[in-house]
């Protein structure tokens, strides 16, 4: 700036006068005043930009409703996931400090599918798509009872099986606002190995009923609860010491379970390896 | 001031060059080489007898050497040619292309992304293969602009070097008696050349024998008059002796055999060659600016990429982290395209002046000449035409001036005159005057007898030219309005005053005469006899006078009045004598109507010289003996105060010595020439223009810049391209720094705050060297806002390409309010896909979690870490196409730096409008392009996203017309200091 290129040329300990200058008053090249000028100068530019920008973002939210999001293209298909949350779970049947996270994990998921919870949820039927109207603000939730789970509801078995060397893994699916699945969908989970490895679901044939969709979003269904699957292992003998890939899907419907890309979407692969 | 004088001035100049360096060593070590060079050109081979010469040489002054002799000598000295200046190696020179400063910091960007890879893949988990696409695309950007550079370099020599050599040169040399024609560069000391008219002298020669050789020392001295060479020995220097022919001259007439006496460097010609490339090449202004900023935005980057690096350490990232952070800081602030679009801006302009026959060696030379405030230009060949024309003739006790443009397309005098016969009639009777061996020396003036054309008229005539005074002498009569008029002392009055005017031109004068001679006494076959004079030579009849000079070129006046207007100070710098000099100085405009010297004042007041005020005096001519007394401080004292300047009678060291003092008063220097004299000082100029046709190959090796077609004029259509670009580069990189801004924040933003990444390193070397270099390229056709030709000249201290103004305004204004636009859309295309501002803050570790394919946006949805990831790359989509909206409200506005966008047309540069068309297209194919995500991390994104940065567009746009206007109507105010770069 102009100020500051005029200087005579020739000045050796240009740094330290750079810094403050005595004879001009400069300090950093400008004075007091001219450094208060720019800097109500930006400050009015910024708090105008800034002001522009809370305006924009202000009229955007606007437009939004507070219910559904405004496009809900990126997410389609709903992806899988499991309980507890590994992808790599090591038990040691013998070593309950050892399993006890993998427990500890499956509990606190299971807190809001406790029967005392959901007996104020409604009895809803079968097979059918709970659909509800608009009007109704908050919208009712079926019933999710956790004793649905059988062997794998930890009620009864507190280790989740884990303890026999015969673990539970929960399937849960993603929640899409909106979705409703067409067919049956249910979940099918495979070991990646020559022979099968025995399994059992629950709910029976690891069905997700019709009736948990779809999903109305955060606001106006507060307490919903997703349908899980829960996966019994029957890990034998001869199964233990070695590292199983399992592979769930779920099927029987129009999710989609091979994408190319997404390795979660409709499907979900872990490993899982016991010992004594 | 006599010839001898300047020679020998030419030879002792290393004194005075010793006086003006003293300080560094190197010019120690130029001292040394300068006094060696006297020291070899105390030759003697002119001196001795032909005798001596032969025994030296063990040569034959009839028979020449023996062919073997001669190879043995030539492999003892080496080819008789000039040493081309040692280039670069090649490699050095590609190298050199991918080792500047931001080059360095994208290198080690590159390795920070291996490194990045390579830790991923010992650890084994692969999350992409980004960093590794990264680390090839950053290394591949810089080889490509690397040998983008280099070929542009290369094409630039390449032109030079078609020029050398185009025809081997011949010599016809007498070896073993008999005569040969060989190439040039196989003759040896000692050999025996013929030179004839026409040939280039091939070697420096002792003349054996002459017959009216005559040759034209205008490269090597400046004088346009041909010098006469003849076998004796006339003055102690080997320079002023006219029994020596100097290398590469040209023998304009007469045949002459001679002995050679030095071959290739060792020649005179030689010698000034390698005093040329002994003089260290300046840089040019424009690759100081451009180094300069380079260094800055290097250090912003690397202290930006470090405090946040710091920063993120501190916020408790891994230090590979940290190190991410830091390379893809770097990659965003760095202006990858920058030095591309600056090399394309300056070849278009290269090629703008190459279609009007100004070819530049040197790239950057384009804008050199822009910036130059001085031109030292030398005088023969090329403000003159180098060619003896008749510029003005006295007859009728009249003076009439006669047509000296090159295509005779000027006025031309009355020529109906009878007395304008006769003299034309001896004018061109005397020119193919022959003339007999050795009678040059005869003290009378050339004359011959000719035979009329009528039939009838059985007289003879006899026509005589020479010395105006000697031909008065002779004469009784004299011719006005063709009747012959007794010769009186009122006619030998109007003669002298004529003789006078034309000399006080600085034209040499030539006086004519004829006289019939009487058929009795001279019948038809008379012999006449020159030896013995056996006819009337007195008593004739005077025609008139006719004076001659090398006269300016047509265009050159027009050219010097431009250049004045445009601020620049034209030189004159010759080594012709003082008298000529100043009259075509005064003629094309150096001086001008009015101006006086201090002689000039002293002679008008009749004081003495020394009681005239320097300051009075605008005009100033300096010969090369006052410029031997004078110190630098006196030089530079006389070029500040005399505006307009001619130097006559410099020697090459003496016009190096001129450019230094300019360039020492803070002058950007420009230098013209066409002789090898002048090659030094092409050479240390900022810009060296050498002339196409007329230089010799020294002066165009040492030159930045070529005029092709010789014409000085070119000179100004330089100076305004020179002009355009500088304003026009300051544009382009304005364009090209504001949107570094709005690819920075998103980072700084990510690192702080924690948002989900807006803006990936691969879209961002997508927008610096894809999208928007068309744009910044094409600002480079953008017309120039003002009449740039009244301007003043940059001043190089102050007003630098990129400035303080530019940079703020730029980065701190119209970047952030890009980078406003950007997080607006980002923010947008966030929420609407269910994702809101406040729930992004700090989302970052969580989104970027691999094993969380549960993740849940505002509205309760749950993501898997695909599709947060495919929303992500629609982030830099957003990301991207807010910055080229704004980069095109951005376009926009730096078409003009102070007149309103609507003043200047928004469609007048057609090259920006397809740009600009150019831009959206390609903005549009990577965005809608099936394949895009998985390729560049580009998605199809919402048409309505496109519109979202529209009013941030429009704010720029507007905001800079206020900023314009605001310039426009205060010149000086805060404003005008504040927000004008």
């Amino acid at each position: 700036m102009a100020n500051k290129e005029e200087k005579p040329e020739g000045k050796d300990s240009s740094w330290k006068d750079f810094i403050y200058n005595p004879r001009t008053g400069e300090f950093i090249g400008r004075t007091a005043s001219s450094w208060a000028l720019i800097f109500l100068f930006y400050l009015v530019f910024y708090g105008f930009l800034a002001g522009m920008f809370s305006l924009t973002m202000w009229v955007m939210l606007q437009t939004l409703n507070d219910y559904t999001p405004k496009y809900r293209d990126r997410v389609a298909s709903p992806g899988l996931m499991i309980r507890p949350k590994y992808f790599d779970i090591e038990v040691n049947r013998s070593n309950p400090q050892q399993y006890n996270k993998y427990v500890q994990g499956l509990e606190s998921f299971l807190q809001q599918y406790n029967d005392t919870l959901q007996e104020q949820n409604t009895v809803c039927t079968e097979g059918d798509y709970y659909m509800q109207e608009n009007n109704e603000l908050v919208k009712n939730v079926c019933q999710f009872k956790r004793s649905q789970l059988r062997q794998c509801s930890g009620l009864a078995d507190t280790n989740f099986g884990y303890a026999e060397g015969q673990p539970c893994v929960l399937i849960k699916m993603n929640r899409i606002i909106g979705l409703v699945p067409r067919g049956d969908p249910y979940i099918n989970c495979t070991a990646k190995r020559d022979t099968p490895l025995q399994m059992q679901y629950f709910p029976s044939e690891g069905r997700f009923d019709k009736m948990y969709f779809p999903y109305y979003g955060k606001k106006a269904h507060p307490n919903y609860v997703q349908p899980v699957v829960a996966v019994k292992l029957l890990f034998s003998e001869q199964d233990y010491n070695t590292q199983l890939t399992i592979e769930c899907r779920v099927e029987g419907s129009d999710l989609r379970n091979n994408d190319e890309r997404d390795k979660f979407l409709g499907r979900v692969t872990f490993r899982i390896q016991v010992t004594k | 001031m006599t010839k001898s004088d300047s020679y020998e001035m030419f030879v002792e100049m290393d004194n005075v060059d010793g006086d003006v360096k003293i300080k560094k060593k190197k010019k120690m070590k130029k001292k040394e080489k300068l006094e060696s060079m006297k020291k070899e050109m105390d030759i003697d081979d002119h001196e001795i007898t032909l005798e001596e010469l032969e025994m030296r040489y063990s040569t034959s002054i009839t028979k020449g050497l023996s062919s073997t002799f001669a190879q043995e000598v030539l492999e003892r000295d080496g080819p008789n040619e000039l040493k081309p200046p040692k280039g670069t190696p090649e490699y050095v020179k590609f190298a050199r292309q991918l080792a500047g400063g931001l080059q360095c910091l994208m290198w080690v960007a590159a390795v920070i992304c291996f490194i990045a890879f390579g830790i991923e893949i010992s650890k084994g988990e692969i999350s992409g293969y980004d960093d590794l696409y990264l680390a090839i695309t950053l290394i591949a950007v810089v080889v490509v602009t690397g040998c983008f550079g280099y070929y542009q370099e290369f094409k630039s020599t390449n032109i030079i070097a078609s020029f050398k050599n185009l025809v081997p040169q011949q010599a016809l040399v007498i070896r073993d008696g008999q005569k040969n024609q060989i190439n040039a560069n196989l003759l040896v000391v000692g050999d025996l050349v013929e030179i004839k008219g026409g040939d280039r002298v091939p070697a420096d020669i002792r003349v054996i024998t002459s017959q009216g050789c005559k040759v034209d020392n205008s490269s090597l001295t400046g004088e346009s008059e041909p010098q006469t060479r003849s076998p004796e020995c006339t003055h102690e220097s080997p320079l002023e002796t006219r029994n020596i022919a100097f290398f590469s001259t040209t023998c304009l007439e007469g045949v002459a055999t001679g002995v050679i006496i030095n071959t290739g460097d060792r020649t005179i010609i030689g010698r000034i060659a390698s005093l040329a490339s002994g003089v260290g090449n300046e840089k040019t202004p424009i690759a100081i600016e451009i180094e300069h900023f380079v260094d800055i935005i290097a250090g912003l980057a690397i202290f930006f990429g470090f405090t946040f690096f710091v920063v993120a350490m501190f916020i408790g990232y891994a230090f590979l982290e940290a190190m991410i952070f830091f390379m893809a800081i770097v990659v965003a602030y760095v202006p990858e395209g920058l030095l591309a679009t600056v090399t394309v801006c300056l070849s278009l302009t290269a090629k703008r002046l190459a279609r009007k026959n100004c070819v530049v060696k040197n790239l950057e030379a384009v804008e050199t000449l822009g910036s130059t405030s001085v031109i030292c230009s030398d005088k023969t060949g090329t403000l003159t035409q180098n060619r003896m024309t008749v510029a003005h003739l006295w007859f009728d006790n009249m003076i009439h001036a006669a047509d000296t443009t090159e295509d005779q397309s000027g006025q031309s005098f009355d020529q109906s005159s009878e007395t304008w016969r006769a003299l034309g009639r001896v004018a061109s009777l005397c020119n193919r005057a022959v003339f007999k061996p050795n009678q040059e020396t005869v003290p009378i003036p050339k004359l011959s007898i000719h035979e009329l054309e009528d039939p009838l008229d059985l007289r003879y005539l006899l026509v005589m030219k020479g010395a105006p005074e000697r031909i008065l002498e002779r004469c009784s009569t004299i011719l006005i309005k063709g009747q012959e008029l007794p010769l009186d002392e009122q006619w030998k009055e109007a003669f002298q005053t004529a003789y006078m005017d034309l000399g006080g031109l600085g034209e040499r004068v030539l006086g004519f005469c004829h006289i019939y001679l009487n058929e009795k006494e001279f019948p038809r076959g008379y012999t006449f006899d020159t030896d013995e004079m056996n006819f009337t030579t007195s008593g004739l009849c005077f025609a008139g006078l006719i004076s001659m000079i090398d006269p300016p070129r047509a265009t050159v006046p027009d050219a010097v009045m431009k250049c004045r207007t445009a601020g620049i100070r034209v030189v004159m710098v010759t080594g012709d004598h003082p008298i000529t000099a100043r009259a075509i100085a005064a003629n094309v405009g150096i001086i001008s109507e009015g101006s006086e010297t201090v002689e000039d004042i002293a002679t008008r007041l009749r004081i003495p010289v020394e009681q005239v005020k320097k300051s009075d005096a605008r005009a100033c001519v300096i010969n090369g003996g006052q410029l031997k007394d004078m110190t630098s401080d006196e030089l530079d004292d006389a070029l500040r105060n005399h505006p307009e300047m001619v130097f006559a009678r410099t020697s090459p060291q003496q016009k190096l010595i001129i450019v230094e003092s300019c360039q020492r008063l803070g002058s950007i220097v420009a230098v013209t020439g066409d002789g090898v004299n002048d090659s030094p000082a092409l050479k240390k100029a900022d810009i060296g223009i050498a002339m196409g046709i007329a230089g010799s190959d020294a002066a165009k090796n040492a030159a930045d810049m070529i005029l092709l077609d010789d014409n000085f004029a070119s000179i100004v259509t330089g100076v305004e391209q020179g002009r355009l670009i500088f304003d026009n580069l300051k544009k382009s990189i304005a364009y090209t720094l504001t949107k570094n801004i709005p690819e920075l924040t998103p980072y700084l933003i990510y690192i702080t705050v924690s948002v989900p990444l807006p803006l990936g390193c691969i879209t961002i070397l997508f927008i610096e060297l894809a999208t928007d270099i068309f744009p910044s390229v094409s600002l480079a056709y953008e017309k120039a806002e003002s009449d740039i030709m009244h301007l003043k000249p940059r001043n190089p201290r102050r007003d630098r390409l990129v400035n303080e103004a530019l940079a703020v305004y730029s980065y701190f204004q119209i970047g952030a309010i890009q980078s406003f636009a950007g997080f607006t859309d980002y923010f947008t295309a966030m929420a609407q896909e269910g994702w809101f501002p406040l729930l992004c803050v700090g989302l970052r570790s969580q989104w970027e979690d691999v094993r969380l394919q549960d993740l849940q946006d505002s509205y309760g949805q749950e993501w898997t870490y695909s599709q947060r990831l495919y929303q992500e790359y629609t982030c830099y989509t957003v990301f991207f196409v807010s910055i080229e909206v704004c980069q095109i409200a951005d376009v926009l506005i730096r078409k003009t730096r102070r007149l309103s966008a609507f003043q200047q047309g928004f469609f007048r540069n057609k090259v920006l409008v397809s740009a600009i068309v150019f831009q959206l297209c390609l903005g549009n194919l990577l965005c809608y392009c099936p394949g895009m995500p998985n390729i560049f991390n580009f998605m199809p994104i919402r048409v309505q996203w496109w519109f979202v940065p529209l009013p941030y567009g429009i704010l720029i746009f507007v905001y800079d017309e206020i900023r314009k206007l605001a310039v426009r109507r205060h010149p000086g105010s805060w404003w005008d200091q504040e927000l004008y770069y």
